[in-house]
C-alpha cells in the first residue's frame, strides 16, 4: 500500500460514504486548526471562581473558543489547585487544575482589601463576563454584587455558580454552606437512581445505595450549563448591548437531564428504582462480565433478542422472555443478566466481539447484537482513532513539564475550531501583563500592591 | 442582609418567576431544523428550544425511536414518556428528508433557517445530497452540526454508538462504581445528555461568530470524545503514573473529606476541604484533635490518611439522623446534603420558586410539571410552552407559515406521501385517546 492510500484508510475507517469522510477530514483537519480564526476572541471573561471546577470548566470552554480569560486567584492560589488525587502536585498545581488551566491568564488579587476591591471593580467594568462561585452574599457584602457592577457596566454578564443557587428556600437555609461536586451530584437526582440495582438479590445490601458518577459530573455538567447560558447571554448582548445575571446551580443541570424520573413520577405517582447496569426502558442493554473484564451487550427489540439468544445457543431464554414486556420487567432483568453472564464469562471481550461480528455476516441472521469492551483509561490513550482525531494534547510545558490533557472537543468546527494554546500557568504568573494591559499598572505600583498583600 | 427584597437588583426581584412570559427569549429568531432521533440530537435542539429557538423536528414514517422506548413498556395517554423528555416547544413534521420531493421542501426551509442538526450515521446526509456543501450553497450563513459516536472521519468512523457504549468507550463507567465491585453505568443516559449540551455550546459559539462575520460553518461533534473530555484528572493521572484511575464509590480521591455517609435514617453527602470548612466539621464532630492531625489538605488526601479520617466521619455520622448533620453543616460552614429523589425535587418549593421546575397546561396532555433547563437567567429565562406531539402534527403550520404553501398543495403532498401523519394503528404516534381533533393544532 502506498502512503497516500494508508492515510486514506485511516480517514475513511468504516464509513459508508468514503468521499464524505475525506471531505469532512479536509474541513476539520486538526493540522489546520491553528491557522483558523476563533469564535469568541472578542470576549473578555473574568473567572473569579474559587474551589470549584464548575467555574473552571465553564471558563475553559470559553477559552477554548478564543475568549480572553483572566483567572483571578487569591494571593495563596485557588483551593482547586489542591484538589488532586492522593495529593499529587506538579509544582503549584494538582492534576485537575492543570487540566483546566488552558489558555487562561493567571493573576492574583485579594478582594477583601480596599485596593483589591477597587481593582476588581475596574476589571469587571471592562469584562463581558464575570464568573464566581462564592457563597451567596459574599460579593454583595464587599459591595461587588451585581447591582453596583452593572451600574458601571450594563453589558456585564454576571454569572454566579453555587450548589444551592443565589435565591430560593434552600439557598436561604444553606447560605453558609460551600458548593461541592458531591453536593451537586447528591441534589441532582441522577445519583439517586445510579448504583447497584435495588432489585438484584445477588447484590449485597451494603452496596444498595446511591452512587455518584466517578468523575466530577456535578461540576462539569454545571460548568457546561453555565457556559451555555453565558453564550446565549452574549448572543443577546451582541444585539441589545445589555448583559444579565445568570444563576447557575449545578444540581439543576443534573436534575434537568435525569431521563424520565420526574415525568414518570408526575404521570404515575411512582418513582423509578436504581437499575444498576439494567435499564427499565431498553434491555438487554447492559454491561456483563467477560473473562478479561467487562463488555457492553445489547439485544432489545424482538429480532435483536432472537439473534442474541441464537448466538448464546439459548432458545429457552427466548421462549421464557419472548416480548419486550417480559424483558422490561424489573424482576426478570437480574435473571436475564445472570443468564447472559453464564455465557459471556467464558470468553474474552475480543472473542465475544468476534462471535457477534461473524454472526452479523450470516445471511440468515435474525437481528443485530452490539457489543464493545469497557475501555480503561489506559486503553483509551492507545487507540489509533483518538490519535488521528487529536483527542489528547501532549505538551512539554515550561512550568509543568511533560503534560497530557484532553483537547477541546470543539476542535472539529470547520471555521472556528476550539483549541488548547497553553496548558496552565503558575499562581500570579500574568500579573504584570494583565494589570499593565488593562489598568496601566507598572512595575513600581505592582511591587507596592504585592508588599501590601493585594496581589 | 435581606437579599430577597432590598433592591431592584436582588435575585428575588431579578428572577421573579411570575414575570417569566413578560421577558424576552435569548434565541428568538433562531430557526433550527432537527434531523435527529433518539436522545442526543433531540436534546441538543431541546436546550435551544426552551430558550426561544424555533425548532422544527423531522420524523420518518416509523417516527422517532423514543416513541417506543419507555419505562416498563408503559405509555401515558398513548404517549411515550421517553419521547417527552427531550422534546419541548418544537414543531413536528412527518417528512423523510431523503425522499427527493421532500428534499426540495427541506432545502426551501434551509434557505430560511439558521441551524441544521443531524445525528444520523455519518455520511447519510451526504448520500441524500444534504451535507454541508449543499446546505451552504442554498444558505451561506447556515450552521450544520453533525454528531455521532466517533465523528465523520477516522479509523472508527461509522461504528455504532449508544449512550451505554459512549459511557464505556470513553471510560466513564469503568471509573464509576464501588471499590472492589464492577463498573456501573449511569442511572440515566448521561452520555447522550451531556454531549447534547456541548453540541448546543458549539452551535452557540458558531452563532456568536456568525453574528460578527455572517459566516456559517460545519461542526463535526464526537460523543465518545465528549465523555473523555468530562473525566477531569483521569488522563493526566494515567499519563503521569501509568495507572488507571480506580473506582472509589462515593469517595472523592481528590477532595478529602468528600463522601457519602450512612446516617441513622439514610445517607448524607458531606464535604469540607478548605481549612475553614474542615475546622467547622471538626468542631461539629467535637473532634478538634482531627483538625490538628489532618490540617494540611494535601496530606489529608494521602490514601492512608484519607481512609482513617473518613472512618472517623463515618462513625460520627452513623449515630445521627441526616437532618442533624445538615443543620450542623449550616451552622459550621461545611457542605452536607441528603440525596434528593425525583419526588423531593418535584415537590421542592425551592425549585418551583426558581423556575427550575415549571408547570404548564398542555393543550393535548393537560397539566404538566417538569424540569426546565438551566441556568436561571434574569433577562432571558428558559420556559416550557408545550410538550411532545403526535407524528406530523404541525405539517400544515410549518408549510403554510414558513413556506406559504396553499392548502391544495399541502393536500397533494399528503396524497403523494411526501408528508405524513400518525398511523392510527401505532398508538404512540397518535394524539391521546379522546382528543377533540382541534386542541393544540396550529393554523388548524
Amino acid at each position: 500500500m502506498k502512503r497516500g492510500e494508508m492515510e486514506d484508510a485511516k480517514i475513511v475507517g468504516l464509513s459508508t460514504h468514503p468521499e464524505y469522510a475525506k471531505w469532512a477530514h479536509r474541513e476539520t483537519d486538526p493540522g489546520n486548526v491553528c491557522r483558523k480564526p476563533e469564535a469568541l476572541d472578542d470576549m473578555l471573561v473574568l473567572d473569579a471562581s474559587h474551589g470549584s471546577f464548575a467555574g473552571l470548566f465553564a471558563s475553559s470552554l470559553l477559552a477554548e473558543m478564543g475568549a480572553e480569560v483572566i483567572r483571578m486567584e487569591p494571593p495563596g492560589g485557588d483551593l482547586a489547585r489542591k484538589m488532586t488525587p492522593y495529593g499529587m502536585m506538579i509544582g503549584d498545581a494538582g492534576l485537575g487544575y492543570i487540566t483546566e488551566g488552558r489558555n487562561k491568564f493567571h493573576i492574583t488579587l485579594d478582594i477583601a482589601t480596599g485596593e483589591g476591591k477597587e481593582l476588581f471593580r475596574k476589571l469587571a467594568k471592562k469584562a463581558d463576563v464575570l464568573i464566581h462561585t462564592f457563597k451567596p452574599g459574599t460579593l454583595e457584602g464587599l459591595g461587588l454584587g451585581y447591582g453596583p457592577l452593572r451600574e458601571e457596566n450594563p453589558g456585564l454578564i454576571f454569572t454566579a455558580i453555587h450548589t444551592y443557587g443565589q435565591f430560593g428556600a434552600d439557598a436561604e437555609r444553606h447560605a453558609n454552606q460551600p458548593g461541592y461536586d458531591i453536593l451537586d451530584q447528591a441534589r441532582g437526582v441522577v445519583m439517586s437512581v445510579t448504583g447497584e440495582p435495588d432489585l438484584d438479590p445477588e447484590v449485597p445490601t451494603e452496596y444498595k445505595k446511591p452512587l455518584k458518577q466517578g468523575n466530577w459530573m456535578g461540576w462539569y455538567a454545571g460548568g457546561a450549563w453555565a457556559a451555555f447560558g453565558i453564550q446565549m447571554a452574549m448572543f443577546r448582548k451582541r444585539r441589545t448591548g445589555k448583559g444579565q445575571f445568570i444563576d447557575a446551580s449545578p444540581p439543576e443541570g443534573l436534575m434537568a437531564i435525569s431521563n424520565y424520573v420526574m415525568q414518570y413520577f408526575h404521570m404515575s405517582g411512582n418513582q423509578m428504582p436504581r437499575a444498576g447496569n439494567f435499564d427499565y426502558a431498553v434491555f438487554p442493554y447492559t454491561y456483563v462480565k467477560c473473562s478479561d473484564g467487562f463488555t457492553f451487550i445489547s439485544g432489545f427489540s424482538d429480532p435483536n433478542w432472537s439473534a442474541l439468544c441464537e448466538i448464546m445457543n439459548r432458545p429457552d431464554l427466548q421462549e421464557r422472555f419472548p416480548t419486550i414486556r417480559e424483558r422490561l420487567n424489573p424482576e426478570n432483568q437480574p435473571v436475564i443478566q445472570h443468564e447472559i453472564e453464564l455465557f459471556t464469562a467464558r470468553y474474552t471481550s475480543d472473542e465475544i466481539q468476534g462471535m457477534i461480528t461473524a454472526y452479523g455476516k450470516k445471511p440468515d441472521k435474525k437481528g443485530t447484537v452490539v457489543t464493545g469492551r469497557l475501555e480503561t483509561p489506559g486503553d483509551v490513550l492507545k487507540r489509533d482513532h483518538w490519535e488521528a482525531r487529536e483527542t489528547f494534547v501532549r505538551r512539554d510545558d515550561p512550568h509543568y513539564g511533560e503534560i497530557l490533557v484532553p483537547n477541546s472537543t470543539f476542535k472539529s468546527m470547520s471555521a472556528t475550531p476550539g483549541r488548547v494554546k497553553w496548558v496552565c500557568r503558575p499562581i500570579g504568573a500574568d500579573n504584570e501583563f494583565i494589570y499593565g494591559k488593562y489598568l496601566g499598572l507598572g512595575g513600581r505600583q505592582l511591587t507596592a500592591l504585592k508588599e501590601n498583600g493585594v496581589v | 442582609m435581606d437579599r430577597e427584597t432590598s433592591s431592584p437588583d436582588s435575585p428575588g426581584r431579578l428572577f421573579d418567576k411570575d414575570a417569566l412570559f413578560d421577558k424576552p427569549e435569548a434565541l428568538k429568531g433562531v430557526r433550527v431544523l432537527e434531523v435527529c432521533s433518539v436522545v442526543l440530537g433531540p436534546a441538543a435542539c431541546d436546550y435551544l428550544g426552551e430558550f426561544g429557538a424555533e425548532v422544527i423536528k423531522f420524523e420518518g414514517q416509523k417516527g422517532d425511536q423514543m416513541r417506543f422506548v419507555t419505562p416498563y413498556a408503559w405509555f401515558w395517554k398513548g404517549m411515550s414518556p421517553g419521547l417527552e423528555i427531550e422534546n419541548h416547544n418544537k414543531y413536528w413534521m412527518g417528512m423523510h428528508v431523503g425522499n427527493p420531493r421532500a428534499r426540495e421542501l427541506f432545502l426551501d426551509l434551509v434557505k430560511k433557517a439558521d441551524v441544521v442538526v443531524d445525528n444520523l450515521t455519518p455520511g447519510r446526509m451526504a448520500a441524500w445530497g444534504l451535507d454541508y456543501r449543499k446546505l451552504k450553497e442554498i444558505n451561506p450563513g447556515i450552521i450544520h452540526l453533525h454528531v455521532s459516536g466517533y465523528g465523520s472521519w477516522g479509523p472508527w468512523t461509522g461504528r455504532t454508538s449508544y449512550d451505554a457504549v459512549a459511557q464505556s468507550m470513553g471510560a466513564l463507567a469503568p471509573i464509576t462504581g464501588f471499590e472492589d465491585r464492577g463498573p456501573i453505568k449511569s442511572g440515566v443516559w448521561i452520555a447522550d445528555w451531556i454531549t447534547g449540551l456541548m453540541c448546543a455550546n458549539a452551535i452557540l459559539s458558531a452563532l456568536n461568530y456568525r453574528e460578527r462575520t455572517g459566516e456559517g460553518q460545519f461542526i463535526d461533534y464526537l460523543q465518545v470524545e465528549n465523555v473523555i473530555r468530562f473525566l477531569d484528572w483521569t488522563w493526566l493521572y494515567a499519563f503521569k503514573t501509568g495507572e488507571d484511575r480506580k473506582r472509589s464509590g462515593n469517595r472523592d480521591l481528590a477532595i478529602c473529606p468528600s463522601d457519602l455517609f450512612d446516617c441513622l435514617d439514610g445517607q448524607v453527602a458531606l464535604a469540607a476541604f478548605s481549612g475553614e470548612e474542615f475546622r467547622g466539621l471538626c468542631a461539629a464532630m467535637d473532634r478538634m484533635d482531627l483538625m490538628e492531625k489532618f490540617a494540611d489538605p494535601l496530606e489529608r488526601l494521602r490514601d492512608g490518611n484519607a481512609r482513617e479520617l473518613l472512618g472517623h466521619v463515618a462513625d460520627w455520622a452513623a449515630t445521627r439522623p441526616v437532618e442533624e448533620v445538615v443543620a450542623l453543616a449550616d451552622e459550621h460552614g461545611f457542605g452536607a446534603s441528603p440525596v434528593l429523589e425525583a419526588k423531593d425535587v418535584y415537590h421542592g418549593e425551592h425549585f418551583r420558586e426558581r423556575g427550575a421546575v415549571q408547570e404548564y397546561d398542555d393543550p393535548l396532555y393537560g397539566s404538566m410539571t417538569q424540569q426546565c433547563y438551566p441556568p436561571v437567567m434574569s433577562e432571558t429565562p428558559g420556559r416550557l410552552k408545550w410538550s411532545c406531539r403526535p407524528l406530523g402534527f404541525d405539517n400544515r403550520y410549518v408549510l403554510k407559515k414558513i413556506l406559504g404553501l396553499p392548502d391544495e398543495e399541502i393536500r397533494r403532498l399528503e396524497d403523494q406521501g411526501v408528508i405524513f401523519r400518525w398511523n392510527p394503528k401505532v398508538p404512540s404516534q397518535c394524539p391521546p385517546p379522546g382528543w377533540d381533533g382541534k386542541s393544540g393544532v396550529k393554523l388548524g
